[in-house]
């Protein structure tokens, strides 16, 4: 049965998002307590003591990039591969030379990415 | 005749004595998860104190301090609440209230015995995987709304440590996969009652360790809320109860990840004595697990960025393939096992 177990699973992730999101708005509303006339002080960005310059979503160098392309396109290998995984006593060699050829086309790629992405002069 | 309602009451009666909702609401749902959370935030701070030569919050208690995390709970939720001038309110308070909803449903696929298991999906496994997948988004979305620079700073880090470990941590559970023929944890603990997967599967495991840590964002992999660095990164901005989420959701994943690992790698509910120890060994287990991974906080410095990236991608990816391919050779070689 591929559906069994799910409805508990949906079941459960209800019950404790309703409960959690309940107690938040409690807390909210009736247990912290609120400063009517915040000082602008107050309700600044917090930077260790100092006042706050520039904005705060600023340009920021991603520098490692490249690693995440590389996710992108290698989770999708990873979930191939437990395809493969889960069937791999009744396919026999018949599924798994496939699967070789599969993984190796994809590995040398993502050898010369990585040795592109581990070299500090590139970022 | 007009046919009466049924009685409000006896099916309010009839729905919280049901099995299903004491196993959601009791153990291992909601209640033990929030108990058990409390009780790891006291180990976490007494285990790292008696590592560095200190003692540790020993006042309030019946034994060595252990309500403390109780009373910062009620002290945080009567703190006040300051969102930042800019933040984007709506995303800036429900993404952690969601991270630890989202820990929280970890538990559920985890079977600590057969019978107290909420969800029996066929396909367990990915499915915790992908829950986990799904935490770093939160994560990015909660530095982003917060408007100011080191929660940002934070949040890129965790999503690039995040990304970074997680193929890892599938390709390395791949090997159980293999040796189980089966997404079904229940199923994977019992394909495991002829041996343990630690032992042909210890490369895996190592791995499987070091990535879940990472993936917990604790020491030595750190980055995202390092202190020293970015002041608890992505947390910076959070105020009173909402700190208290973002903080409790890295414990409940931690409860989480090492009950995986002693259903995956452990046995789980599996070891001598009649079945009704069964819970008493998954939780053994699972108690071990949290304490090594504990231990590993007093034993590591934090690593660089660049290093985890690098080591992540080429040292743990290499292995877990390497990890895969004696697994293969192992199930062809003795079929077995």
């Amino acid at each position: 049965m591929v559906a069994e177990g799910i409805p508990e699973l949906v079941y459960y992730l209800g019950f404790i998002t309703v409960n959690t999101l309940a107690l938040v708005v409690i807390l909210i509303l009736l247990v912290s307590p609120r400063d009517k006339k915040p000082t602008p002080v107050k309700r600044a960005p917090f930077e260790s003591g100092q006042i706050a310059v520039g904005r705060g979503r600023t340009r920021f160098i991603i520098q490692y990039y490249p690693y995440l392309l590389m996710f992108v396109v290698y989770d999708v290998v990873a979930m191939f591969l437990f395809a493969w995984a889960v069937n791999l006593r009744t396919l026999g060699a018949a599924g798994t030379i496939p699967v070789l050829v599969f993984v190796s086309v994809l590995l040398v790629p993502l050898g010369y990415a990585l040795h592109l992405a581990n070299r500090p002069e590139n970022w | 005749m007009v046919d009466l309602p049924p009685d409000p009451i006896q099916m309010t009666i009839a729905m919280i004595t049901s099995p299903l909702f004491l196993k959601v609401a009791i153990f291992p749902g909601l209640t033990s998860i929030g108990i058990i959370a409390a009780i790891l935030t006291w180990l976490d701070r007494k285990i790292t104190a008696r590592v560095q030569l200190r003692i540790g919050p020993q006042y309030v208690s019946p034994f060595g301090g252990i309500l403390q995390s109780f009373a910062d709970l009620i002290k945080l939720a009567f703190k006040e609440l300051i969102i930042p001038e800019k933040a984007d309110r709506f995303f800036f308070i429900l993404a952690p209230v969601f991270g630890l909803v989202l820990g929280a449903g970890l538990i559920a696929l985890i079977p600590f015995s057969p019978e107290t298991l909420i969800s029996n999906v066929e396909v367990g496994l990915p499915v915790f995987l992908a829950f986990v997948t799904l935490s770093p988004t939160l994560v990015l979305l909660a530095g982003w709304s917060a408007n100011s620079k080191y929660p940002f700073i934070g949040g890129l880090r965790s999503l690039f440590q995040q990304t970074g470990y997680e193929i890892p941590l599938w390709l390395s559970s791949i090997g159980v996969v293999m040796l189980a023929g089966s997404f079904n944890l229940t199923k994977i603990v019992q394909a495991q009652s002829t041996g343990w997967f630690i032992l042909p599967q210890l490369l895996g495991a190592i791995i499987f360790l070091v990535t879940s840590v990472a993936e917990q964002e604790r020491i030595p992999f750190d980055l995202p809320e390092a202190e020293p660095e970015i002041i608890m990164g992505w947390q910076a901005e959070y105020p009173g109860f909402l700190f208290l989420a973002a903080q409790g959701a890295g414990f409940v994943k931690l409860y989480a990840f090492s009950a995986l690992f002693a259903t995956i790698y452990l046995g789980g509910y599996l070891g001598p004595g009649p079945q009704f120890l069964g819970l008493f060994w998954s939780l053994f287990k699972t108690t071990i697990m949290i304490v090594l991974v504990i231990l590993l906080r007093g034993a590591f410095g934090r690593v660089r960025l660049d290093q985890l990236l690098k080591y992540g991608w080429t040292l743990l990816l290499g292995l877990a393939i390497i990890n895969i391919a004696i697994t293969y050779f192992l199930i062809e070689g003795f079929p077995a096992i």
